[in-house]
């Protein structure tokens, strides 16, 4: 092998409801990324169904797997493999974890294992490489609420996350009530451009108190309110729910980029999509003069290219991840 | 014909090597760390042993289940895994089957019996055919009572193995014309999943990796409260 052969990374995410796999060279090249959702398995639960989630991985990942190599033109190999090994629900990430291994173990090569929050902190380096640090990363998704430090490769302080329901899972459970289906992220962001975000003066929780958040108390008036008014416009409602959400996550990112000299601000995860959440991170960045990152909405859900670029920077500093590891479902950024 | 076997569908896990020659290294736990940070570790064990080199496997025979879900899928999804990395096929075998081949010499009828918890047990019946079992009932999750009512129904002596028969040893010994085996027969093993295996490759019978299909013989919780609630 010559010295300027690339390095590539098998990257697998089977955290919670997508399976995917992707080839990555050097961490940043990606060669081919492969998702496959599973939103049509669990729609009918309004919500991912983890013993439905676990038994479809075991069934997609290896046409996940092979359809990746394929893409990225290797048949005999790569030069290590990735997985996410936390956090997320414990049966899926066995999956992922367990294929990983066994990989890494037949082509004699090093397993890297991934924390899912570090890996969505890559998504963006994939996009923009020339990210300038320190920036602060307002994940958000089904899963996760938080606002995050990244001061440097590896180097996190976690400012704020919720207290109760993440973003994503407000959406869900508002959609869900308002009879919107399932995600429902997509369902209130296209219903909320129809109707008006002042409609309702939703509650802004622990607005002005520190970076955490709370989005349980807005679903509950949510929910209160159109129970109430059964003949209110939804579309008045979602669009009213949504503004109500988006403000509280601009206004806390924008403190928290100004108390830590952050250079920059980022979005990552599912609700990152989100159109308001978009336009309104954009304004602020421009009011504040704050470069802005925005990833593309395919780079937003989850997917394996950021596992593998997460694992190239990770097995530079730490080595491999030893081939007894485990999941851990609660695995912490910092 | 090297044949790798993996086995995680109990509390037990383990692995074994083998081919025309039997099985050359075999490994299980019943306690310690789980079957994920394990079972790995395990495979890279038993083939050191064997001095088999892992491009020497020439097909992954698999516990399918019924069994424990979550750690059933850890030995699926690694034996999958290693199938397609190797390029090679599998074969899947049931729990139930590498609990009965290795008692085959008693002449009871055999009936392994799995804990499924919850008050449940994975089941089916097998009867000594030359070289092996034959399975002669579909395989069931029934509680221990229901199990216990069938056998008093047969006249046939049955011996009764795995962590179900345990268990539930007192719901089982009550009945008529029962042994129970011991602890040596308590998980399905990986050695017999080699063993049994082997003849299967010989002939061919094998399934690619992305057609190999876990047996869990039971929906998930949503499933069967979803559908309640559609009937109610
Ligand atoms: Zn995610």
């Amino acid at each position: 092998m010559s010295e300027a052969a690339p390095f590539r990374i098998l990257g697998i995410e089977t955290s919670c409801d997508e399976t995917a796999a992707a080839v990555v060279a050097n961490g940043g090249d990606v060669l081919s990324s492969v998702v496959s959702s599973q939103v049509d398995l669990h729609s009918r639960f309004g919500g991912v169904v983890p013993e439905l989630a676990s038994r479809a991985h075991v069934d997609l990942l290896p046409h996940v797997v092979a359809q990746t190599m394929l893409e990225a033109g290797l048949d005999a190999g790569v030069d290590a493999v990735a997985a996410t090994v936390g956090p997320g629900l414990v049966g899926s990430l066995l999956v992922g974890v367990s294929a990983a291994k066994a990989m890494a173990l037949v082509w004699d090569v090093p397993f890297v294992g991934v924390n899912h929050l570090e890996a969505h902190l890559y998504g963006a380096f994939l996009e923009e490489p020339d990210l300038e640090l320190p920036m602060v990363v307002l994940l958000v998704s089904g899963g996760h609420t938080m606002l995050v430090l990244m001061e440097d490769h590896g180097r996190y302080r976690l400012l704020g996350q919720t207290i109760d329901d993440a973003a994503g899972e407000a959406f869900d459970k508002v959609a869900r009530y308002l009879g919107l289906g399932y995600p429902g992220g997509p369902a209130i962001d296209s219903l909320a451009m129809e109707g008006d975000p002042t409609a309702v003066a939703f509650p802004r929780s622990l607005l002005g108190e520190g970076h955490d958040f709370s989005f349980s108390g807005l679903k509950t008036s949510v929910i209160t309110h159109a129970r109430k008014h059964p003949d209110v416009a939804v579309a008045d409602v979602a669009a009213s729910f949504q503004e109500a959400v988006v403000d509280v996550l601009v206004t806390k990112a924008r403190i928290a980029a100004k108390e830590t000299g952050a250079r920059g601000l980022c979005l990552a995860g599912g609700v990152a999509a989100n159109s308001a959440l978009r336009e309104r991170i954009l304004d602020a960045c421009i009011a504040d003069g704050l470069r802005a990152f925005l990833p593309s909405r395919a780079m937003c859900t989850d997917n394996a290219a950021m596992v593998a670029a997460a694992a190239w920077w990770r097995l530079r500093s730490d080595g491999p991840t030893g081939l007894d590891a485990g999941a851990n479902p609660n695995l912490r950024l910092a | 014909m090297i044949i790798l076997g993996v086995e995680t569908a109990t509390t037990q896990v383990g692995c074994a090597i083998g081919g025309a020659e039997g099985v050359l290294a075999s490994f299980n736990a019943n306690r310690g760390r789980r079957h994920a940070e394990t079972i790995t570790p395990a495979i890279e064990f038993v083939c050191k042993q064997a001095r088999v080199e892992m491009k020497e496997i020439s097909a992954v025979a698999v516990d399918i289940g019924p069994g424990l879900f979550t750690g059933l899928r850890v030995g699926i999804a690694t034996a999958k895994a290693i199938a397609q990395a190797l390029r090679v096929p599998m074969i899947g075998l049931s729990s139930l089957d590498l609990l009965a081949f290795p008692v085959r010499y008693s002449n009871r009828l055999i009936v392994p019996v799995i804990d499924a918890r919850r008050g449940e047990v994975f089941t089916a019946f097998y009867r000594q055919v030359p070289g092996g079992v034959q399975r002669e009932s579909p395989f069931a999750v029934m509680t221990p009572d229901d199990l216990a009512s069938e056998l008093m129904a047969r006249t046939n002596d049955h011996l009764l193995v795995g962590d179900g028969a345990m268990r539930y040893a007192s719901t089982f010994s009550a009945v008529g014309g029962v042994e129970l085996g011991t602890a040596g027969s308590a998980f399905p093993s990986p050695a017999a999943l080699v063993e049994l295996a082997h003849p299967r490759a010989i002939r061919e019978e094998f399934v690619q990796p992305w057609e190999l299909v876990p047996l869990y013989l039971r929906r998930s919780d949503a499933e069967i409260n979803w559908d309640a609630r559609e009937s109610a």
